[in-house]
């Protein structure tokens, strides 16, 4: 029959090359094509945008801290000391000695002596507070000595703790690692609350995506009844909007890697002062081009599932 | 081609669209149907096009039996039919020449060859200096032509008119009746939905009349000729 041989010719110059160019010139119009509409909306596609850009930011950011506490945890672990706080009548002189005696014990690897006007000097660079203390009459801090034992065990580290606070010189004793602990804790804190924020994004983002999918269909309902009519399937028409999805997204997940590059970048500097007060060396909140292509994914992945989720339901409640 | 065979169609709300009907149009063959308003003209054709699903009976089209048609298999059902519609169905977000090549489109053709289609079909309809506008901007006659050049831009086996020259005077209605001519000569069936009983007896094709919802008359080709040269 003339009609339906003359159906053909598409498809006859038919190598797969051919087939495969014919469907990448399809992808290619429909993405333009989608690219056009959600730029013809400017203002309620930039606001799509940026609602899940920030719902996507707060779990990124916590999951981001909580990694970077833990590297800075692995780094400071073998450093686990105990702090001896001496008496304020003990002399200069009186503290080498017992930091001396110190070395000599078997548990313990080294012994670093923090005097008084040390004390005092390092906290005035560190506070800002130089003049305010500088005005006092008395220095108010106590001389340290700062003991790393050969085991950082904790259990033994206690037991060395309790001795080492007996000493006739030192008022208290104070393990360090106790910090180090409630740093974990927080840690793992900060982690589980990273997970369960993520998922409550997850779905969150299901229901901004879907939504917003989903009005769009309704707004070309028309649209889709013609493509029907006329033998459009219903993966042709969920199409554009599938590519509407992607580009929410991973527009959304662009910009949230961007925000958490600031937030990270102007965090880093107090943070970097705040932890040199231990004296560690510390990796500092970390947030670098893999974890920003994570979060562009993500939005990616995200999006073109809404969006198949919406459409698929929107379209399959149409008359075929 | 296309064949009824006793379906009946009744509305969710009641209504009975179709009773019955029994008729087969072969290859190559055109009809019309006619019958007043709310006699179920639409209603037959929407049938074919699996718009509608029947209520009872089978209804079988280039054979296959639309009662089996599942609903992945409707677009490729529908490519084979060019239909116009009574209310044209054209987006006014496009031109006129991207409404035609919609379907060609939604198969996949590549763009030089749909240009090439979609041009030959406006020029069959006479609106080919008319492919830059917005639909919105015509009129209803031209409007009802654009739908024409769409049904038949894919080189459909089978093609459905729904009041096709509803809005058309009677020059540019013989125009388009000229033009399904032309594809019934190469093999294509039609049926053509129309009360325009004027147009239906010039021709002299096949005629099935429905009275609401029954097929009443189903009246050969060649029987208005012969009618009139008994009296
Ligand atoms: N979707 C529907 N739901 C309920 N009833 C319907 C529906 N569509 C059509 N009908 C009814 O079915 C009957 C046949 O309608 P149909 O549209 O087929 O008539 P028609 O012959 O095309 O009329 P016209 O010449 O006015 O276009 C009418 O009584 C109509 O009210
Ligand atoms: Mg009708």
């Amino acid at each position: 029959m003339p009609a339906a041989s003359a159906r053909k010719p598409p498809r006859r110059q038919g190598s797969a090359a051919a087939a495969l160019r014919k469907w990448l010139d399809g992808h290619r119009m429909t993405a333009l094509t989608s690219v056009r509409r959600l730029l013809a909306t400017p203002v309620s596609s930039l606001l799509t945008v940026f609602v899940i850009a920030v719902s996507l930011l707060l779990p990124s950011l916590l999951l981001a801290l909580s990694a970077s506490l833990d590297s800075l945890l692995d780094g400071v672990q073998q450093e686990t000391q105990i702090s001896l706080y001496l008496d304020d009548s003990v002399t200069d002189f009186e503290a080498q000695e017992v930091s001396n005696d110190l070395l000599t014990e078997p548990d313990i690897t080294t012994v670093r002596l923090i005097s008084k006007a040390q004390a005092l000097e390092e906290f005035a660079a560190s506070s800002g507070l130089g003049e305010v203390l500088a005005a006092l009459d008395t220095n108010p801090l106590p001389a340290t000595i700062l003991v790393t034992p050969v085991s950082t065990e904790p259990g033994r580290m206690t037991a060395l703790a309790a001795r080492l606070a007996d000493l006739p010189a030192v008022t208290s004793a104070q393990v360090d690692s106790q910090w180090l602990r409630r740093l974990e804790a927080f840690s793992r804190l900060v982690s589980v609350a990273g997970g369960v924020l993520s998922l409550v994004v997850l779905l969150g983002l299901f229901v901004i995506v879907g939504n917003t999918i989903k009005l769009a269909i309704e707004n070309r309902r028309q649209e889709i009844q013609v493509i029907k009519l006329v033998g459009g399937t219903d993966a042709y028409i969920a199409r554009p909007f599938l590519y509407s999805g992607v580009y929410f997204g991973g527009a959304g997940g662009a910009l949230a890697a961007l925000m958490q590059a600031i937030v990270f970048t102007i965090f880093n500097s107090p943070l970097r002062e705040l932890f040199s007060l231990y004296e560690g060396e510390l990796t500092l909140l970390q947030f670098g081009g893999i974890d920003m292509a994570a979060l562009v994914v993500a939005g990616i992945v995200i999006g073109w599932f809404a969006a198949l989720f919406a459409s698929l339901r929107s379209i399959l409640a149409m008359q075929p | 081609m296309i064949k009824f065979d006793n379906v009946s169609k009744r509305y969710i709300d009641g209504e009975e669209a179709l009773a019955n009907i029994n008729f087969e149009l072969s290859k190559g063959e055109l009809a019309f149907i006619t019958g007043h308003s709310g006699a179920g003209k639409s209603t037959l054709l929407k049938l074919i096009l699996a718009m509608e699903r029947a209520s009872s009976g089978q209804l079988i089209v280039n054979g296959m039996n639309l009662n089996r048609l599942g609903r992945r298999r409707i677009p490729f059902h529908r490519r084979q039919i060019g239909a116009v519609f009574q209310d044209h169905q054209l987006l006014f977000d496009r031109s006129v020449f991207d409404n035609v090549a919609l379907p060609l489109q939604i198969a996949g053709y590549h763009a030089h060859e749909a240009g090439r289609r979609v041009r030959a079909a406006l020029d069959k309809v006479g609106l080919l200096c008319k492919e830059r506008l917005n639909p919105a901007h015509l009129s209803g006659g031209e409007q009802q032509r654009v739908g024409i050049a769409r049904a038949v831009v894919n080189r459909p086996s089978i093609i459905l008119a729904d009041e096709p020259t509803g809005n058309l005077d009677p020059e540019l209605s013989a125009e388009v009746m000229g033009v399904f001519e032309q594809f019934k000569s190469v093999g294509v069936s039609l049926l053509v939905a129309s009360h325009d009983a004027s147009l239906i007896a010039s021709l002299n094709y096949r005629t099935l009349t429905l009275d609401h919802g029954r097929l009443v008359e189903d009246r050969a080709a060649g029987y208005a000729g012969s009618e009139n040269a008994g009296r």
